[in-house]
């Protein structure tokens, strides 16, 4: 039975995408109801297969002396990231069907979504490292495909190409490590690895680990790799809710929670996580709170809520940061819809050209104010609970330093949560009247997500349950929903961040009177517009690449026996190699 | 050095790829580059069946010898064709002209 409900969650969306590939643009309704069908009925059974985790892989394919065998291992880990990819993306699906409405390449977009869909499930429950390469690199190529789906438009081609080759440079990172893993280990299994760690030589381990590291960064879109994340906004907008904030970006946080039992002895690791965390949490809240786009600013968002999970990680706390992995792929995702809802709408992302859409949206209006609730972490949405159980470990194990650049993240987040909630919804209406206040399909997945950010949290006991049987090597103790909501509503972390909270709100309504801080912090804020100049780095070193290979063309000169000299010299010099040798 | 037939095959090969080489470094004609590509691929078939003889291995080796002969006749007629073709359409065989791969 596992071993068929993994097979559909995988296999489902795969073929939903070869149905609508073969279907034709000519057919458009016919293309909207084969992917809504296919991706809803695989969530249902990535749903189905949290009855059947397990610590044991329930199929494997033999693939060979050189790949090893291809397992599937559906631990709590693993399918807790399929549920959210399957689920989160057919809701994606749905919205699609109103937001796609009349474009005329629905099947390369379906498509390359739900390869997408199939791909991430895959990732989550694959129990062989080469497979999880494999399906890593999947999700990067859809990525970037969608990211550039417009393809008449320079800056999507740009952005594509940029977010493929950032990820790329961690799929180096995860390919070399799984290589290193085989030839030490003898497979490629993960459970092997973590069994039999003390076969790796110490230094080999600590290379392995922050391989891993450079792969998750670049993957979660954390400091100092965080560049693509904003320009990924060129994408369609239900694909950055289901990619760029629900599912892709946290195959990272998944990585370095999966490989923490064998890598936490390595010193420097997990305070290295617990840093980039942190760091990535206060300086994403701080370009949110500055961004005038509403996508690049919860893009933001994006990579400061992926900043708690990586403090998470790097405090100890592997629980609590796949708990926010939820809680965080529900409301961003609702998030990213309603602006998805609001943008076609308004015919603009800028947040200056809208405002006063309370008025005229007030659906829209009730369910991102919901959305923003969970964002800031207000008690009643699932987000409170995720990040003060993140923040009360932090509180606990954590240097001070380190938790207080976190409370700080917490008053930033209340504050550009507030402003953007403003800019948006209240104030004077500048532009024309909105077309729609969200259409059918679109509220139908609007719904469903508010639905969840108010119950998600209701599921932390169960999850934690799975978690602390199918993770032999993981530090996780059951405990039930009930206590574990009591444990995070006394403890003091609570207090001091709902009042940091408070706080971070009324720095923006007494904004006014703190007009005269603000003017003194343009400077900073321009700073922060720009990116801090990350992007001057990234520009940097492609500048380097380009006058290498101006000076290396030289070398192709066209004439055939140069190319011949070439040729012998390789020659010669490798035949003199074997000589020495023997 | 005693003069035993795999020695003298392995003479002949290494003759074979020297030649072969040298044309190819100094030749400019596309016809004689196919040529040359010709000596060097019967260097290998000589060395394919030296080392047959020598490991014992010889239908092995014989059989590959003959498909690198049927794979060689192809390259062979491609390339001239191709030669054929370049003198009609460019009005030249000299590979130094032929340099549009020039970075």
């Amino acid at each position: 039975m596992a071993t068929l409900l993994v097979l559909l969650t995988i296999g489902l969306p795969w073929i939903g995408a070869l149905f609508v590939l073969l279907t034709g643009d000519e057919h458009p309704k016919l293309q909207h109801a084969i992917a809504s069908i296919f991706s809803v009925a695989a969530g249902i059974s990535a749903i189905v297969l949290l009855w059947f985790t397990s610590d044991q892989s329930v199929l494997s394919i033999p693939m060979g002396s050189v790949f090893g065998v291809f397992t599937f291992l559906p631990d709590a880990l693993g399918v807790l990231l399929a549920v959210i990819a399957n689920t989160v993306g057919s809701l994606a699906v749905i919205f699609s069907i109103d937001y796609m409405r009349g474009n005329e390449q629905l099947g390369r977009y379906y498509a390359l979504v739900m390869f997408f869909i199939g791909a991430m499930a895959g990732l989550g429950i694959s129990g062989s490292l080469l497979l999880m390469f494999l399906f890593w690199e999947i999700t990067a190529f859809c990525s970037y495909a969608l990211i550039s789906f417009h393809n008449d438009d320079p800056k999507a081609v740009a952005a594509g190409i940029k977010a493929l080759i950032i990820t790329q440079l961690g799929g180096i990172g995860l390919l070399v490590g799984a290589l290193i893993i085989n030839s030490y280990v003898g497979s490629y299994q993960i459970s092997a690895f973590l069994a039999e760690v003390e076969v790796v030589p110490f230094n080999v381990l600590t290379l392995l680990a922050f391989c891993f590291l450079a792969a998750a960064i670049a993957k979660s879109a954390q400091v100092p790799l965080h560049t693509w994340l904003p320009d990924a906004m060129e994408a369609p907008t239900p694909v950055s809710a289901l990619i760029h904030a629900a599912t892709m970006v946290n195959a990272g946080v998944y990585l370095v929670a999966r490989f923490f039992p064998v890598f936490e002895v390595v010193p420097g690791w997990t305070t290295s996580v617990l840093v980039v965390g942190m760091l990535s949490a206060l300086l994403g809240a701080l370009m949110a709170l500055v961004a005038a786009d509403l996508k690049r600013a919860l893009a933001y968002s994006t990579i400061s809520q992926l900043g708690y999970m990586f403090f998470a990680v790097g405090v100890g706390a592997v629980f609590a940061s796949q708990f926010h992995l939820l809680s965080h792929a529900i409301f961003k995702a609702l998030l990213f819809l309603c602006a998805g809802a609001v943008i076609p709408a308004v015919g603009s992302r800028d947040m200056r050209q809208m405002g006063g859409l309370r008025k005229t949206m007030p659906f829209v209006y009730t369910v991102f104010v919901i959305g923003s609730l969970a964002l800031i972490g207000l008690p009643v949405a699932n987000g409170f609970f995720s990040k003060e159980l993140i923040l009360e470990e932090g509180f606990m194990h954590a240097p001070m330093w380190a938790y207080i650049g976190m409370l700080m993240g917490v008053g930033l987040t209340a504050l550009y949560v507030s402003r953007m909630v403003f800019m948006v919804f209240y104030g004077e209406r500048k532009g024309k009247k909105p077309i729609h206040d969200g259409l059918f399909w679109m509220r139908v997945s609007l719904v469903a997500l508010s639905f969840g950010v108010f119950t998600t949290w209701l599921l932390a006991g169960v999850l934690n349950d799975l978690m602390a049987q199918t993770l032999p090597f993981h530090d996780v103790h059951a405990i039930g929903t009930f206590k574990l909501v009591k444990e995070i509503a006394l403890a003091p972390a609570t207090w001091i961040s709902l009042a940091v909270i408070a706080l971070g709100i009324g720095i923006w309504i007494l904004r006014k009177s703190l007009a005269g801080i603000k003017d003194s912090l343009r400077p900073v804020a321009r700073l922060f517009e720009n990116g801090l100049g990350f992007e001057h780095l990234n520009q940097g070193i492609i500048n380097v690449t380009k006058n290498l290979s101006a000076v290396l063309h030289l070398t192709q000169t066209g004439q055939l026996n140069w190319n011949i000299l070439g040729i012998v010299g390789m020659l010669s010099v490798l035949l003199a190699l074997l000589f020495i040798g023997v | 050095m005693n003069l035993s037939p795999i020695n003298i095959c392995l003479l002949g090969v290494t003759g074979l790829v020297a030649a072969g080489f040298y044309g190819l470094l100094t030749t400019r004609n596309l016809i004689k580059v196919v040529i040359m590509l010709q000596i060097l691929v019967k260097a290998a078939v000589l060395g394919l069946i030296a080392a047959g003889n020598a490991s014992g291995q010889q239908y092995l080796t014989q059989s590959m010898a003959i498909t690198v002969i049927v794979a060689d006749t192809i390259v062979a007629v491609i390339g001239m064709a191709f030669a054929i073709q370049i003198r009609r359409q460019v009005g030249t065989l000299d590979t130094n002209e032929l340099s549009s791969l020039r970075g």
